[in-house]
């Protein structure tokens, strides 16, 4: 990794060098009274300074709808199998984004290479930036409030200038040839120490993480706690839509107006539909709610830590804002918590709801 | 339920013989289907014998495949649907006014429909209210007389998604019907939410905002997002062109509509507000007890 000085300004140069590098630059721009990370053809419609997207920026990686190929149904040929392939630098991801990339590595890269994520993660030039955690971000809980590989470069914001990470050899190109750069100082340092230091405090809420999966799986036939959940859940999956590592999806295939030729894609499912579970002859072995949202956390807290040592959830809160009725991992993670004595004491309907105390 | 087991077995002709027709409907389903750009290609693939809004010959006495829009209202509705049933093998239903009974279904809202039905026939036709429409009856879906093979929902429907329904009844392929609620849609057009743009719009604080916001949801704010409880499928159109959903696709089967009850309240919206407006295009479905046996089971 080297390390290098720019001024705040010099984005406007970083971005014009993205822009002749690559076909596509994406970044955070603002949307009504959200974030969004979309195509930017300004530095000015940049956003550096958001708190957080309605989508993560993992779409790029697996799209909400993505054609796996065309075919035609009488000749039985299939034809447009191959990946789109758009290069494409993405500016200003949070740590807790890129930690997320780095988990469905594991999953579209491992045992079976996915070559349509592999595509598009060839193709992707990452620039990640540093955040401050505000309501709702629980990525100390989960160790994914620091990156530090799976991006080329990262820039930490030192207030009037940021200190750039270059972790690949395009990353130092694009600093050589656009961008007026100093070695770090002193300084410089210092003050990276005294903003890590000002993120670490800005944490108002760390959820409880002793024994998580343990717990869970002791749990996870109380009956109470999840017929809490379920009975407020509206089923709506926009959790899972909005989580970067929610990665289920359904493969469709849709014929054109004529019926001889069609379309095969996929698309973003959800654990929270009730089509997730339905088998042959009608069975549905997760027939309620309840049973859908200990399935989904399931997943994240138990089922890839026990595979993979990880726990399938980056804290970045995006959920906590897309559920209409406080469904989040907080709220599940502080329900396992409570102990069955505290729980009997309670006066009221069980649960307290964890992150009402954010 | 159909009632028989492979749909595709008796369209066997290359060409099945279709019929197009309405009942009680503005026919804006029929004007939708005219507005598919690839109308010309989906009619290489059926001999389209009849379509009520675009062909004056009379309707044949044989078909395969009949496309019905609109609710039911009349004895002689009642009739032409059974006569249909008996001839055509397979039946679709077109649009939220057939599929569910939509918007004429309110005619029979409330606990008592027949009286409902007077009421309104009262307040639309005066002292001619017993001698116009004799034949009326509580309005009502075609699934409440006769077997559906597919179903179309939306005010109106979608071209595209009849195009794939149409395909799915020729190789007599199951339909899959979304069961979900909009929300997630949403989120993947990243719209953002109207029910967190109208808390930010009421918010003194941001008053410098507010006019900003107010663009983006227009009309009432009175009128909630039904996108809680309404199936989706469409893409969040009206989302998209920053409007809130009004639940033309029907009460989604996954819906937890209690949930989304208390959801509103919380907002300080009124429920009954939200019942009202949910009961524009589902009251066919609120009357009906299915719906609370439903949230039962998947509770």
């Amino acid at each position: 990794m080297i390390y290098k000085i720019i001024a705040k300004q010099a984005i406007e140069d970083l971005f014009k060098g993205l822009q002749e590098n690559y076909d596509e630059v994406a970044g955070p721009r603002a949307c009504g009274p959200a974030f969004v990370f979309d195509k930017l053809q300004h530095a000015c419609e940049l956003r550096l300074d958001y708190e957080s997207t309605i989508l993560p920026p993992t779409k790029y990686f697996l799209a909400p709808t993505e054609r796996l190929m065309r075919f035609n149904r009488v000749t039985g040929e299939s034809y447009d199998s191959e990946p789109v392939q758009t290069s494409r630098a993405i500016i200003g991801m949070h740590p807790c984004d890129i930690n997320a990339v780095l988990l469905l590595d594991e999953i579209f890269l491992g045992d079976f290479i996915d070559p349509h994520y592999a595509a598009a993660r060839k193709s992707t030039f990452i620039i990640g930036t540093s955040c401050m955690p505000t309501v709702g971000h629980i990525c100390n809980a989960f160790g994914t409030d620091e990156i530090h590989r799976g991006f080329d470069l990262f820039l930490t914001d030192l207030d009037d200038r940021y200190l750039l990470s270059c972790r690949s050899v395009p990353a130092l190109e694009l600093v050589d040839k656009y961008l007026a750069a100093s070695d770090p100082t002193a300084k410089d340092i210092d003050d990276f120490q005294e903003r890590t230091k000002r993120f670490k405090d800005a944490f108002t809420f760390t959820p409880n993480m002793d024994q998580l999966p343990l717990l869970y799986g002791a749990k996870y036939n109380d009956e109470q706690l999840w017929k809490d959940v379920g009975d407020d859940c509206l089923c709506c999956g926009a959790c899972a839509a909005v989580c970067p590592v929610c990665y289920c999806f359904d493969v469709c295939d849709k014929l054109d107006a004529s019926g001889q030729t069609g379309l095969r894609y996929r698309s973003w499912d959800s654990c929270l539909k009730s089509e997730f579970a339905e088998v042959a002859h009608n069975h549905n072995f997760r027939p309620t709610r309840a049973s859908r949202v200990r399935y989904r956390f399931y997943h994240k807290f138990v089922g890839n830590f026990s595979r993979q040592g990880k726990m399938l959830c980056v804290g970045c809160g995006r959920c906590m804002r897309a559920c209409k009725v406080n469904i989040t991992p907080a709220r599940i993670i502080g329900a396992l918590q409570q102990s069955q004595i505290d729980k009997e004491d309670a006066t009221g309907d069980g649960i307290e709801k964890a992150d009402d105390a954010e | 339920m159909s009632d028989f087991e492979h749909p595709a077995s008796s369209l066997a002709s290359d060409r099945p013989k279709v019929i197009v027709l309405s009942l009680a409907s503005d026919f804006g389903c029929q004007v939708q289907l005219s507005n598919f750009p690839y109308l010309l290609e989906s009619l290489s693939t059926i001999d389209l014998a009849y379509w009520q809004l675009v062909i004056s010959a009379d309707m044949p006495t044989d078909y395969d495949l009949a496309i019905i829009e609109g609710a039911v209202t009349t004895t002689k509705h009642l009739k032409l649907l059974k006569e249909v049933r008996k001839t055509a093998h397979t039946v679709i239903a077109l649009g939220t006014c057939a599929a569910m009974g939509g918007i004429p279904a309110l005619a029979g809202h409330g606990p008592s429909p027949e009286e409902r039905l007077e009421d309104c026939a009262r307040t639309v036709y005066g002292d001619y209210a017993a001698r116009i429409a004799q034949n009326r009856i509580v309005p009502r879906p075609l699934t409440d007389v006769i077997s559906v093979d597919y179903s179309i929902v939306g005010c109106p429907i979608d071209p595209e998604e009849f195009s794939s329904v149409l395909q799915y009844a020729l190789l007599g392929v199951k339909e899959r019907p979304e069961r979900e609620p909009l929300c997630a849609q949403c989120k993947i057009i990243e719209a953002p939410c109207f029910y967190t743009v109208q808390k930010l719009a009421a918010d003194d604080a941001c008053q410098e905002e507010n006019n900003k916001l107010s663009g983006l949801y227009r009309g009432s704010t009175d009128i909630p997002c039904l996108g809680l409880v309404t199936r989706t499928g469409c893409g969040a159109l009206c989302i998209s062109r920053g409007r809130p959903c009004t639940g033309c696709r029907g009460i989604a089967q996954d819906a937890n509509l209690e949930s989304a009850r208390n959801f509103i309240r919380e907002q300080g919206r009124s429920v009954e507000e939200f019942d009202r407006a949910l009961a524009i295009y589902c009251s066919h479905s609120m009357n009906s007890a299915v719906l609370n046996d439903h949230s039962q089971v998947s509770g």
